[in-house]
């Protein structure tokens, strides 16, 4: 009976060792995968440091043709007034599209977040800042006739999007921290209508614990758009 | 009898110790394994980050190779105003297509939106308008999945439109009306086209956690295509405050 009962236990416990030691083995196969991981990765690095630079290089090349043709542009087409005139349309497209940078009138609002008050039920999600947030603080800024948008030094441009990648703001694929200070160009008196009571910086952001403040300017500088346009789908046509 | 006893304690030791042995192997392995997780992370972000650069490494050069090639094209017509001109002309051509004023046309997505009708509800689901706020958000994420054009009822989106709503929200709803590009949409049914690689288009509107599958009452559907046709911008883009520094 007692030779049964030794039995017993003896096979139960082997029964447990054995699993502890299959689990141990996937375990170890798992992390064999993280020193083959970490290998790739600083290799990964160093392509994505390559690619940065060739990129860089690349992108000061366009800029300095950019102003060749600029010249060379301005140059044909001082011959007669038709060409003066399509060479016009070009320079004004080009500021149309957010080519160049632009001054002038306008005003900036900072975007902060704020903190949590649980006295006036404000969590931590009602007082961040949200993509969508910002997104809808660029609509209202349109709305109001802004010319050219900035978010910290990124140009809205018509193929802009603003998402988000975990808790950062992403504008234009580069990623936006706190506080975001976004620029607009046009009459300070209609974009300062943002910051009126029950106006949107109240809407999206003051009722909800977040920060924003608006500051009229008579010299907004916005920066050019760093990307480029380039179409594979869509073809004009007549 | 005494003696098997013995042995019986002996060897319940043993594979206790050797129990507890694995425990503690265990718990350490398993924090390796969570530091494993935040680097699987970085490799992706990593390899997210090396697709990024490439793509705009490669934009950019195309646009370096078209800009030399105009540059060359002047430098040759240096005698010829009509060549110039053409020349300027098909320059003019690409920047109007940027600017949303030209027609366009390419493989793409329809997607047409209306409110559900009271008997098509599902429960625990409401009538609702579609608002602004949801064409906002739509057209983001189309320009996110890299739509090259995009049009709401036919009003091309452009680098100055604005989509709001105009009326009392707190009345009856049918007194709200969408504007896009000042100009008023008479209507709750819309059309949203957008140009670019149709899959990517459908699944960033669509796909899992895409802003369709976050509002209730609206009856939203997708066609892919290859020929979507999307009009010009019509008005004048007009500027009073921009001036250009160098």
């Amino acid at each position: 009976m007692n030779k049964k009962r030794e039995i017993i236990i003896l096979t139960i416990m082997c029964f447990v060792l054995s699993i502890a030691i299959a689990v141990q083995f996937r375990t170890v196969h798992y992390n064999g995968t993280t020193i083959g991981s970490s290998q790739s990765e600083s290799n990964l690095k160093a392509q994505v440091l390559k690619m940065k630079e060739k990129y860089e290089d690349e992108y000061k090349l366009l800029e300095e043709l950019t102003k060749e043709l600029e010249n060379v542009r301005q140059n044909v087409a001082g011959r007669n007034g038709e060409l003066k005139e399509l060479e016009d349309k070009i320079k004004k497209d080009n500021l149309l599209l957010g080519n160049t940078n632009v001054k002038g009138q306008g005003v900036t609002i900072t975007l902060n977040d704020g903190k949590p008050d649980l006295n006036l039920f404000l969590e931590d999600k009602d007082v961040l800042i949200h993509d969508f947030n910002v997104l809808l603080v660029v609509n209202e800024l349109r709305n109001a006739g802004a010319e050219a948008i900035s978010i910290n030094d990124e140009r809205v441009v018509n193929k802009t999007a603003i998402s988000c990648d975990g808790n950062v703001i992403v504008v234009n694929g580069e990623k936006i921290g706190t506080p975001i200070i976004v620029s607009a160009i046009g009459s300070s008196a209609r974009l300062t209508a943002l910051d009126r009571p029950g106006g949107t910086l109240e809407n999206i952001f003051r009722i909800s614990g977040k920060i924003a403040e608006l500051k009229k300017s008579n010299n907004v500088e916005i920066p050019k758009y760093t990307g480029v346009y380039s179409y594979k789908y869509a073809k004009t046509i007549e | 009898m005494k003696k098997g006893k013995n042995v019986m304690v002996v060897t319940i030791s043993i594979v206790c110790f050797l129990l507890m042995m694995i425990v503690f192997m265990q718990f350490k392995v398993a924090k390796q394994t969570q530091e494993t997780d935040i680097d699987t992370m970085q490799e992706t972000e990593l390899r997210q980050q090396l697709a990024n650069w490439k793509t705009k490494y490669e934009e950019t050069k195309e646009k370096t190779q078209e800009i030399s090639n105009t540059l060359e094209t002047y430098k040759k017509e240096t005698s010829s105003d009509a060549k110039t001109k053409e020349t300027l002309e098909t320059e003019l051509k690409t920047l109007e297509q940027a600017l949303g004023k030209t027609d366009v046309e390419g493989e793409g997505l329809i997607i047409s939106l209306r409110e559900k009708k009271e008997s098509e509800l599902e429960e625990n689901e409401y009538t609702t308008q579609i608002y602004a706020n949801d064409l906002i958000n739509i057209v983001n994420t189309l320009k996110d999945a890299g739509a090259e054009a995009i049009s709401i009822n036919d009003e091309r989106i452009i680098s100055t439109t604005d989509i709001v709503m105009v009326g009392d929200v707190d009345e009856e709803f049918n007194t709200l009306t969408i504007k896009i590009n000042s100009k008023f949409i008479r209507t709750n049914e819309y059309e949203i086209k957008a140009i670019g690689n149709s899959s990517y288009l459908e699944n960033s509107v669509f796909g899992k956690g895409g802003y369709i599958t976050q509002i209730d009452g609206i009856v939203a559907t997708a066609k892919k295509s290859n020929k979507v046709r999307i009009n010009k911008y019509n008005g004048e883009i007009e500027t009073k405050y921009i001036e250009e520094v160098n």
